[in-house]
């Protein structure tokens, strides 16, 4: 049995043809699907989100790393038994209702999905009644609200509120993050963190949920 | 003999050429014409339509290069825009350039403390008269979203702060047609009536679309009330290269000039002949931070191309900016980016500049920003200016006298010297030229504390002419939701 080295380096590099056939051969050469993810893209995307941390990569390079492991997801996929594959955790993602800018919230999830969580994107103007609704669905660990006007934060606070109706609230932890949001308007609605750009929002999405 | 008169070349940059700008204009109508543009208002969908606009897909929009032409054709070339007493401020024709504030900030560096705070809506007013008391500053924008103001109503709020402490131009910011029509009839009541206003606006609507191609219904209530009305509007969309556009800055600007010129054949359709501000604001995202950056060269580029594009092409007066920093205090990195784009935006002629300063990207105000720009505008105007070459500025016979004046003769004794030093020099007041020892006693204040204490007496000393009692009235009844 080789290591996943190969595969390690393809991925920090962005190499998709090269990762999704390491990928492959791992398989063929008997390791479990679990410790490819783990030891393999879970290890490489740690090294990346390293990397960007001190500032040695750029962006477009991380979310290559990123999309290169999603693709060798794809390819790992069959080999799990249905609802096998181990998350950091669920997380209902979107841009708050009367807000229709999506960079930043977009941003936010492809870093959060090569960090290892499973994210549901819900959009731009997503209304708390779509949150809440999608919270009944998969219960999530998160919800993230992204806004970029200040005429649409209050959005997030409404959001909060309805969750708490449908009694979800205490079920889920709350992120905020976009221009005019600041830690203390996160205090204010009782969200449970606020993450300044979309790198500190994993660091935060993993420290909210105990996790490393 | 006296000397032909000899014109003076007052120094312009240049950064297109005639074929770039063409390819890039023909790129924007080619964006326009096969990948088109999403419009989330109906109404303005059924006139583009009606227009010759060809419906896509659901509220995808493509848009003929002849409706683009006729919009340019139609809207106006100079734009003139009066101060709150009806006197002509700031005449948008003859490529000289005008420095205003920014808006929608959520912090403030504070001026006792110096620390980054969130906005009040008492900075709005102290950014308003600090404005009005300085002489580059031509224009006054908010700086800020108060968070003592209810947030629905915040544009309104911070729009009669700004009319009760300066009375020069405004730039304002509206969420949708709702307080846009209750900042209006503000306006109105300041300039005697709504035919008064029309006729001399003293106020600049800023709105922007999304890049890329995203028209939202709020945004084009605001369009289409500005275009009926006859306010100025301009209308960029944060096509910034990297972020809501490609990385590559001509293809930055293509999609972002697409943008503008489908809201000028929408304004233009809506209310032919009122001004139109060109101007995508083309800067970059970080591709560290994600930022937008304030203070890269990128933004000062692109600027700088569209005003030749505006001189080859369109003809319209453009939106630009300047003056603002990516640092989070105001330190040499503040300086340097500020007077970037102070100077390039002026060798370029862009026509009404805004964001002077900003701070950390355009998340913190600064009052001592804005009074460091007000200087670098100065000396940035001073160089602008060129070299006149006359009889009087050669001063050959200054030099005769001197040359020949015998012991004791020099430059700084003669006539000619001290009849035109104020014009032959530029004149710093808080750039410091002092010796050292006496800098050092009177505090050693650096360019920081000096431009603090000028913000502190100008706020202190600066007496704005205040409004009548009808209109404040009239402005505080707009307030409660009159």
């Amino acid at each position: 049995m080789s290591d996943l080295k190969a595969l390690i380096e393809a991925v920090i590099k962005g190499d998709i043809s090269t990762a999704t056939a390491e990928t492959q051969h791992a398989v063929g050469t008997g390791h479990n699907a679990q410790d490819i993810l783990d030891k393999g893209l879970i290890a490489a995307m740690d090294e990346v989100g390293e990397r960007f941390s001190k500032g040695q990569i750029f962006v477009p390079q991380m979310l290559r790393s990123a999309k290169t492991m999603q693709e060798c997801m794809k390819a790992l996929e069959p080999f799990f038994q249905e609802g096998s594959i181990t998350s950091k955790g669920k997380v209902i993602i979107g841009t708050v209702k009367g807000d229709l800018h999506d960079i930043g919230k977009n941003l936010v999830s492809m870093m959060m999905e090569g960090a290892g969580f499973t994210m549901f994107d819900l959009g731009v103007d997503a209304s708390p009644e779509r949150f809440v609704q999608k919270a009944q669905e998969i219960e999530p660990d998160i919800v993230a609200m992204s806004a970029l006007l200040s005429t649409t934060m209050p959005s997030m606070r409404l959001t909060i509120e309805a969750l708490k109706e449908a009694s979800l609230r205490d079920k889920v932890k709350v992120m905020i993050g976009g221009a005019p949001v600041t830690e203390k308007y996160a205090r204010e609605i009782e969200a449970d963190c606020y993450a300044p750009d979309a790198g500190s929002a994993v660091s935060k999405a993993k420290e909210i949920l105990g996790i490393s | 003999m006296e000397p032909a008169e000899t014109p003076t070349f007052q120094p312009r940059l240049r950064v297109l050429n005639r074929e770039q700008a063409l390819v890039i204009h023909n790129a924007a109508l080619e964006i326009l014409e096969k990948t088109g543009f999403r419009m989330e208002h109906p109404g303005v969908v059924e006139m583009l339509t009606d227009a010759g606009c060809k419906v896509t897909n659901g509220d995808w929009l493509r848009l003929p290069a002849y409706l683009v032409e006729a919009a340019l054709a139609s809207a106006p070339k100079q734009i003139v825009l009066y101060d709150q007493r009806g006197n002509k401020a700031m005449p948008l024709v003859d490529g000289t350039p005008f420095y205003g504030t920014g808006s929608d900030a959520t912090f403030t560096l504070d001026l006792e403390t110096s620390q980054r705070r969130r906005v009040v809506l008492e900075d709005v007013a102290n950014f308003a008269r600090l404005v009005d008391g300085l002489e580059n500053i031509a224009f006054a924008m908010s700086m800020g979203n108060p968070e003592n103001v209810p947030v629905g109503d915040i544009y309104i709020h911070v729009f009669a702060e700004m009319v009760k402490n300066t009375n020069k131009p405004i730039v304002f910011i509206a969420d949708s047609g709702r307080d846009i029509a209750r900042i209006h009839g503000i306006a109105c009541k300041v300039a005697g009536g709504e035919e008064e206003l029309r006729k001399k606006p003293f106020l600049l609507n800023y709105s922007e679309a999304i890049s890329p191609l995203r028209f939202p219904q709020n945004v084009m209530e605001k369009l289409i009330f500005c275009a009926e009305k006859g306010i100025p509007i301009c209308l960029p969309s944060g096509s910034n290269a990297g972020g809501g556009a490609p990385v590559m800055l001509a293809g930055a600007m293509a999609l972002g000039i697409a943008e503008n010129l489908v809201g000028l054949v929408i304004h233009q359709l809506a209310g032919k002949g009122s001004p139109f501000l060109f101007g995508p604001n083309v800067s970059v995202l970080d591709m560290k931070s994600t930022v937008i950056s304030y203070g890269c060269p990128e933004w000062s580029l692109t600027q700088a191309a569209l005003a030749d594009m505006r001189d080859e092409i369109y003809g319209l007066p453009i939106w630009a900016y300047a003056g603002a920093s990516d640092a989070k205090v105001m330190d040499a990195q503040a300086g340097a980016e500020a007077m970037f784009s102070i100077i390039s935006s002026m060798l370029s002629r862009c026509d009404v500049i805004h964001d002077v300063g900003f701070l950390e990207y355009g998340s913190t105000s600064s009052l001592e920003m804005v009074v460091m720009v007000n200087e670098l505008v100065a000396m940035s105007r001073f160089f602008t200016e060129g070299i006149p070459v006359n009889e009087e500025t050669l001063a050959l016979e200054a030099i005769e006298r001197v040359a020949h004046g015998g012991p004791g003769s020099i430059f700084l004794t003669d006539d000619h010297t001290f009849e035109h030093f104020m014009q032959a020099q530029f004149l710093p007041v808080l750039l410091d030229r002092n010796r050292y020892d006496s800098w050092k006693e009177a505090g050693a204040a650096d360019l920081y504390q000096r431009c603090n204490s000028e913000a502190k007496r100008i706020l202190a000393e600066h007496q704005v002419e205040p409004k009548t009692k009808e209109i404040v009235e009239e402005i505080d009844r707009i307030l409660r939701g009159g």
